[in-house]
């Protein structure tokens, strides 16, 4: 068969589609579990994660944190918006890319006599 | 050029924040990226392949002419970014828009383990047969940049050596189309000569791959420029 760029890009960004994947899937399960939330109660402040449990939402809280700690934490809170954006757009990537690949197979398939 | 491409405003963004660090000066953009840039290397009156794979690749001439030192995985990590340890020790920065890997070039053997650049904070992957697109390089302006890039004869003549190692033939079609694109421009503007002298300068090994490359193509212009 003759050898086709286009199919060689493909099977490459596939691949490198899917490592990242995994990739961003570790990153994001290192990052801290559940959102900061910050309670005043008698006009003092208590940092909480908030995360789901089923249908609930619990609060743990986070012991006193410094104001870098807090700022880290709300950075982390940025990123893993953003990675879950960036994990949403690798999974249309691959499954438009596999899709890609499969139509150049049924239509090989068909052009067979 | 589609501007509003999501890889194309992804790397523009990438090549202004290492313009503004002060780092681009001393990075030679080489791969596939290349075809998108020189356009304004030869005008911009001519059109070159769009076929790229996410992959682009700085080549870090050693010993690095960076000045100061900066953290590249920092400066783009908000762009979401993430350094991506690979096997063999490097680290690319990957994104789903856009790969980032740095290179150094290998010299003989033995010397393909990751280069620390402590100017970058990355480590580098070493290659062979990237020297030779340091050899002679050209600074392109575009979209307000300032880029070093090879020479379009280094990048097709390169192209062209490294294709034949490929164990692909679909990756080893695609750099002869790309190296045969920018060569035949190269010719088109009257500068052929340039590259049956630079060929002349190769070392018969590296000829001979040339040779190899461009009898599976319809070259035949540039078969009978090299013969």
């Amino acid at each position: 068969m003759a050898a086709n760029p286009v199919k060689g890009v493909l099977i490459e960004e596939l691949a490198n589609s899917e490592r990242m994947l995994r990739r961003y899937r570790q990153a994001l399960a290192a990052l801290p579990k559940g959102s900061l939330v910050a309670k005043k109660i008698k006009g003092r402040i208590y940092y909480y994660a908030a995360y789901r449990v089923g249908g609930k939402v619990r609060f743990e809280y986070q012991c006193k944190l410094s104001e870098d700690q807090v700022a880290k934490r709300k950075k982390a809170a940025g990123q893993k918006v953003k990675y879950r954006g960036l994990i949403a757009d690798l999974k249309e990537q691959i499954a438009f890319i596999r899709r890609a690949l499969h139509e150049r197979k049924r239509r090989a398939r068909r052009a067979v006599p | 050029m589609n501007e509003k491409d999501a890889p194309v405003e992804l790397c523009l963004e990438v090549l202004r924040r290492l313009e503004d660090a002060g780092v681009l000066r001393g990075l030679v953009l080489i791969g596939s990226w290349c075809a998108y840039f020189y356009p304004d290397y030869f005008g911009g009156k001519t059109t070159l392949s769009a076929l790229r794979t996410r992959d682009i690749d700085f080549l870090i001439p050693t010993p690095p002419k960076i000045k100061g030192e900066i953290r590249v995985a920092e400066l783009l990590e908000d762009l979401g970014f993430i350094p991506d340890r690979q096997g063999e020790g490097f680290v690319r920065l990957s994104h789903p828009e856009l790969i980032i890997d740095f290179l150094v070039a290998e010299r003989g053997k033995g010397t393909d383990k990751p280069y620390a650049v402590k100017a970058l904070g990355v480590k580098a992957q070493a290659l062979r047969f990237v020297a030779f697109l340091a050899e002679d390089t050209v600074e392109v302006k575009s979209r307000g940049l300032s880029l070093i890039l090879p020479h379009p004869v280094n990048f097709g003549l390169q192209k062209l050596i490294i294709s034949g190692r490929r164990a692909d033939k679909d990756k080893r079609a695609k750099d002869r189309l790309q190296a045969i694109e920018v060569l035949r421009i190269v010719i088109e503007r009257g500068e052929g000569e340039e590259i049956r002298q630079k060929y002349r300068k190769l070392p018969a090994g590296w000829r001979k791959s040339i040779v190899v490359a461009l009898k599976t193509t319809d070259a035949d212009d540039l078969k009978a420029m090299l013969a």
